[in-house]
């Protein structure tokens, strides 16, 4: 799975960009499956992607367009996708997000992930071997209704709260 | 259709509320490329020269450029331009973030504002849908508050904001306009500009991808490009300390502004060194779009957090004005970027008048009782307060310090440090011959990044051979062969602003080539973008800013420096005894760049 240190995490997109370019030629936000929130008053930068969870709400799609592939990434099937958008809802952290009525969500670059190679200050890395479980349940309490933005928010904020606390005692020594 | 370009311009008139987009000329593109050239060359087209800065005749522009927002490491700037409020010539600021690259993926190369709101507002671009809103709310608020509370309203974190301060609002002539909080478009009074248009602020989502033409060359480009950066030799300092390593590395050679110029050696640097800042206060670094140095920087204190400082505000609210305290400097670099005013400008007034008080010029009576002692933080606080709110002696100072010093009069005008009406950056030019040729040429006043001729710091002597045939281009304290120098540098330097890098690493770092930048234009456009045309299209553009500043009563009388760093010498350090000979430079300047002896283009 990809494990992210939002403490290395510049903000700097490189993650993002690539992964637009490598999958679609060119380079924007709508069309990555990683999207790093900023919150620029608390110095947050936080890559949100799949995080190949434990409970898989993706895959309770009507359609059964989604499937998981032998790195455990997700797949959608282009033929069987009606653009429905449920796997946008299900999805508690917003990392599957329709845009111009294509669900964009990590594919894991076929086990060698662009936004891996490109992160040169080590905040996004890969470990194919890892068979540790992410819950996600914690975070589908208050998710309906939120746009893929907000529960992105959300999940990086609780996510950095110990980056926070440990930054404020660790200065001005 | 067209790529690279988003291919749309659009122009807003904020007086009659009319909103255009017309179609990108690339036939235009070609001589303009992007970025500050193309407004640049708009300005030269379009605007009627005789106009007061703050009329609603001033058109305020902001340019992306062709490669903004794409694979294209550190393609993250734009450029603010417009008439300066400041000096009342050719003013423009660029800054990094991620507001360029949004603003090409909601379809734009260019906006073009005009006119005056009748109340105040913010424009809203989301893709095609752009609207005039209403901002009485908004009045007052600072640029963090601001930036916040647009988003909130919009209800979309990933709105990208550029935003004034109450210093923008009252018109302070050297106010900023910031994005993402502390990318600061600082110098020439742009915020100044958006405030007198009753402009807060503008909003820009898009969602169109930026597309290439031919995207494996583009690809195979832009990896040379990284492998240029990550295998320079100052990749290490500048990631770890950003522009702040500059604080020991000037001292170092003896050109530190402290005292207000008056030393070019600070005795207590190591407490206000971008390393004790790093060790201290800093908790990670921090990034512009697609960079991969990552040389900006976040600190918490105990009284404030933010991105930043660079080098420039780190100085001017250092040894420049006699501070020996950083946790202090850091808070009022906090205060600056959320009030909306430029460091340098700002901390020059305070320079002048704490120069002017050591010398007996001015007295507390002079400035409502306050007291200009070198380091005297209560003061500095006071007067920033005043300058924002216009109030009291603070409305003078709001001017900046050329008309200040006017105001003042009594032999205080030779305090003033600036070119061009315009406030002298934190180097000494002293020490840096070729620094002190770009302040007094740079088509904006006293700047260093028109040109920034790093390379005569690198002391590369065999490569200077190579280059030019001048082994003493790569020794600062030599005035031989700098103007071959700065007329090279400032065509890197506008082709970096047209092409939206970043100056520290296209100039700085001496990563951009003509060749390699010509390369990049054409497999990322399509258009015929030889290395011949884009140097044919840089001397079009600087010529342009020429001509247009001599219209604005600009002579080669101007083309010089303050009197402190042509006649009076540094007394101690390594650039002890040196002075900058600037007639005999401007006029070798002069005649490389094909202008007559009046500095005129033909």
């Amino acid at each position: 799975m990809i494990i992210v240190n939002p403490r290395k995490c510049s903000g700097c997109l490189r993650c993002q960009v690539n992964c637009s370019f490598f999958h679609t030629g060119s380079v924007g936000r709508s069309r990555s499956r990683v999207k790093v929130v900023k919150i620029e008053g608390m110095g947050i930068d936080y890559p949100v992607l799949c995080r190949q969870c434990e409970e898989r709400f993706c895959t309770r799609c009507p359609e059964s367009a989604i499937e998981i592939g032998p790195y455990g990434q997700v797949i959608v099937s282009p033929t069987l996708c009606v653009s429905c958008g449920t796997c946008e809802t299900l999805c508690p952290i917003g990392a599957i997000e329709l845009f111009e009525d294509i669900p964009y969500v990590c594919d894991l670059c076929g086990g060698e992930p662009r936004c891996v190679m490109e992160c040169n200050m080590g905040a996004i890395e890969y470990e194919p071997d890892s068979n540790e479980l992410v819950s996600l349940q914690p975070f589908k309490e208050g998710a309906r209704g939120q746009s893929p933005e907000a529960k992105r928010i959300r999940y990086a904020l609780e996510m950095t709260k110990g980056m926070r606390e440990q930054w404020k005692s660790s200065v001005g020594g | 259709m067209l790529y690279g370009y988003s291919g749309h311009i659009l122009r807003v008139d904020l007086s009659s509320g009319k909103i255009i987009r017309e179609k990108s000329d690339p036939h235009y593109m070609l001589k303009a490329i992007g970025g500050r050239g193309l407004n640049s060359l708009r300005l030269y087209d379009e605007l009627r020269r005789d106009i007061d800065p703050l009329s609603p005749e001033n058109i305020l522009l902001i340019g992306v450029g062709p490669l903004t927002g794409s694979l294209l490491s550190s393609s993250a700037y734009m450029t603010i331009s417009g008439k300066s409020p400041m000096t009342g010539i050719l003013g423009d600021s660029a800054a990094g973030g991620f507001f360029g690259p949004e603003l090409k993926q909601a379809g734009y190369d260019q906006i073009i504002i005009t006119g005056k709101a009748d109340k105040p507002c913010y424009l809203l671009i989301a893709d095609d849908h752009v609207e005039i809103k209403e901002a009485s709310h908004l009045w007052g608020s600072d640029i963090w508050q601001t930036t916040s509370a647009i988003r909130q309203e919009l209800t979309d974190n990933a709105f990208q904001i550029a935003a004034i301060g109450p210093a923008g609002e009252n018109l302070v002539k050297f106010a900023t306009v910031a994005c993402n909080n502390s990318r600061m478009f600082g110098r020439t009074g742009m915020g100044c500009l958006f405030g007198s248009k009753n402009l807060k602020a503008i909003a820009v989502r898009g969602t169109t991808p930026v597309s290439i033409a031919d995207t494996l060359t583009y690809m195979d480009l832009c990896r040379e490009l990284d492998r240029r950066i990550l295998a320079h030799p100052e990749w290490n300092d500048r990631h770890a300390l950003g522009s702040t390593l500059l604080m020991k590395a000037l001292n170092n050679i003896g050109i530190l502004p402290t005292n207000h110029f008056q030393k070019g050696v600070c005795e207590y640097v190591d407490k206000i060194s971008g390393q004790e800042l790093a060790e201290k206060f800093k908790v990670k670094n921090k990034s512009c779009f697609n960079c991969n140095i990552h040389c900006s920087r976040y600190y918490i204190t105990g009284d404030v957090e933010s991105e930043g400082p660079e080098f420039e505000t780190l100085c001017s609210y250092s040894s420049r004005i006699g501070v020996d305290d950083l946790h202090f400097t850091l808070k009022m670099a906090a205060y600056l970027n959320r009030m909306g005013i430029d460091a340098l400008s700002s901390g020059e007034t305070i320079g002048w008048a704490m120069e002017c008080f050591q010398r007996g010029l001015l007295n507390k009576d002079d400035v409502d009782g306050l007291d200009f002692t070198w380091g005297n933080k209560e003061t500095i606080e006071e007067i920033l307060g005043l300058i924002v709110q216009r109030k009291g002696v603070g409305d003078a100072f709001a001017e900046g310090t050329r008309s200040l010093s006017t105001k003042f009069g009594r032999g205080s005008e030779k305090y003033a440090l600036h070119v061009k009406g315009l406030d002298i950056i934190c180097g000494d030019p002293r020490g840096i011959k070729a620094f002190g040729l770009t302040y007094a040429i740079a088509s904006r006043g006293a700047d260093h990044l028109r040109a920034e001729p790093f390379f005569e710091l690198t002391e590369r002597y065999d490569e200077a051979e190579k280059r030019w045939g001048i082994r003493d281009i790569a020794n600062r304290l030599s005035n031989n062969g700098k103007a071959v120098l700065v007329e090279y540098t400032e065509r890197q330097a506008l082709l970096t602003d047209c092409m939206t890098m970043c100056k520290n690493i296209g100039l700085s770092m001496d990563i951009l080539d003509f060749d390699l930048a010509g390369r990049l234009l054409k497999a990322g456009t399509g258009l015929n973008f030889t290395p011949e045309r884009v140097e044919k299209s840089l001397r079009g553009i600087i010529d342009a800013d020429r001509k247009m500043n001599i219209d604005f009563g600009i002579d080669a009388s101007m083309d010089t420096l303050p009197r402190r760093f042509t006649h009076e010498s540094l007394e101690e350090g390594p650039s002890k005894g040196q002075v900058v000979p600037i007639k005999e430079m401007v006029k070798e300047y002069y005649r490389l760049r094909g202008w007559d002896e009046e500095g005129r283009p033909a």
